[in-house]
């Protein structure tokens, strides 16, 4: 069964009798890019599950109101984006921790996850990533890992491509002091 | 010095560059190190879906129970607001009813009454008395003005001292 087009999707969304099925079609057409993309900023598999939850129910509730201003994917990318930096808001406001510590804790949480199995390169660039502040970190792991245009990039980050392009140039910049200096 | 300048960024792009095709190859040659549970994206479209119907259910309990009890909701609020218009128009009455002033027929007997307690003499006194009042005070501000003039003090002066 070949793929349905996003325009397709909402077609078939507006569908008052095909509305669970199109979405159930959207959740496994997203499910991995956006699960990937929130596990990469919050670290541990759990938080990632209940954010991406979170994401599709808002997802749910916004797609009757969803206009086409923009495409949907990038309208996915930026709820679940949003979603993650409020979670990880939460949890510094939570443990009154200074962000510092909170990344602190996540590189330990990466140290000993079990569902992290990567070789003693890729620990160490993650751990270099969790330096990043939060946008850079976004930005980084969009453009490396996720390979999106910086203009798709601009659209869910609502940020100019000048400036996305700064972001990704100094995280790289820090990744590599990093990498000289550990 | 620009020389100098320009060999440090052309020297730092290339040691960047070279840097980000380590990346790139790492990227490449290693399988993403994050791992989740088994089977974990062929049943989250079913988990969301259940939690979408739960959310959903829960939200028409919840609208069933708020038409149940909003007739209940609105005769009470009926209720509460005749009351609290009986109350203030009760209040109302009472307030006017203590300070209800006296008739004009009412006044004119308390005058008479009172004025049969005094002889003539009594207010012609009183008025004599007022106005000896009224010369005394012209008199004082008369003393004021001389003791003024003597003491050779002017308007700034007495401005200045108060």
């Amino acid at each position: 069964m070949s793929e349905y087009s996003d325009k397709e999707l909402l077609i078939l969304f507006r569908d008052t009798e095909r509305k669970n099925f199109a979405f159930n079609l959207i959740i496994k057409k997203y499910q991995q890019k956006l699960y990937w993309h929130i596990r990469k900023m919050v670290i541990k598999h759990d938080d990632a599950d209940d954010i991406l939850q979170n994401t599709f129910i808002k997802v749910w509730k916004g797609l009757d109101g969803f206009r086409e201003d923009s495409k949907l994917y990038t309208w996915l990318y930026r709820i679940a984006t949003n979603e993650s930096l409020t979670f990880l808001k939460q949890q510094k406001t939570k443990y009154l921790l200074p962000i510092a510590d909170y990344e602190n804790q996540l590189k330990e949480t990466l140290e000993s996850d079990v569902s992290f199995n990567g070789d003693e390169i890729q620990l160490k660039l993650q751990k270099a990533i969790l330096e990043l502040p939060e946008k850079q970190r976004i930005v980084f792991n969009m453009k490396y890992f996720d390979e999106i245009k910086y203009e798709e990039m601009s659209a869910i980050l609502d940020t100019s491509v000048g400036a996305l392009k700064a972001s990704y140039h100094h995280a790289v910049k820090k990744i590599e002091k990093y990498f000289n200096e550990n | 010095m620009s020389k100098t300048w320009e060999d440090r960024i052309i020297r730092e792009d290339y040691i960047m560059d070279k840097f980000l095709e380590k990346l790139e190859s790492l990227k490449e040659t290693k399988s993403n190190p994050f791992k989740v549970p088994e089977g974990y994206f062929d049943s989250l479209p079913t988990r969301i879906q259940d939690r979408i119907a739960t959310n959903e259910n829960r939200q028409s309990i919840f609208s069933q129970i708020r038409l149940v009890i909003k007739p209940q909701l609105a005769f009470a609020a009926a209720f509460i607001a005749v009351a609290l218009i009986a109350v203030t128009t009760l209040e109302y009455i009472f307030k006017d009813k203590t300070k209800l002033p006296a008739s004009t027929g009412v006044y004119t007997r308390i005058i008479e009454v009172d004025a049969s307690e005094f002889t003539e003499q009594h207010f012609i006194d009183v008025l004599l008395d007022e106005n000896k009042k009224s010369i005394d005070n012209k008199k004082n501000s008369d003393c004021y003005i001389d003791f003024l003039v003597d003491e050779n003090i002017d308007y700034t002066t007495l401005i200045d001292e108060l």
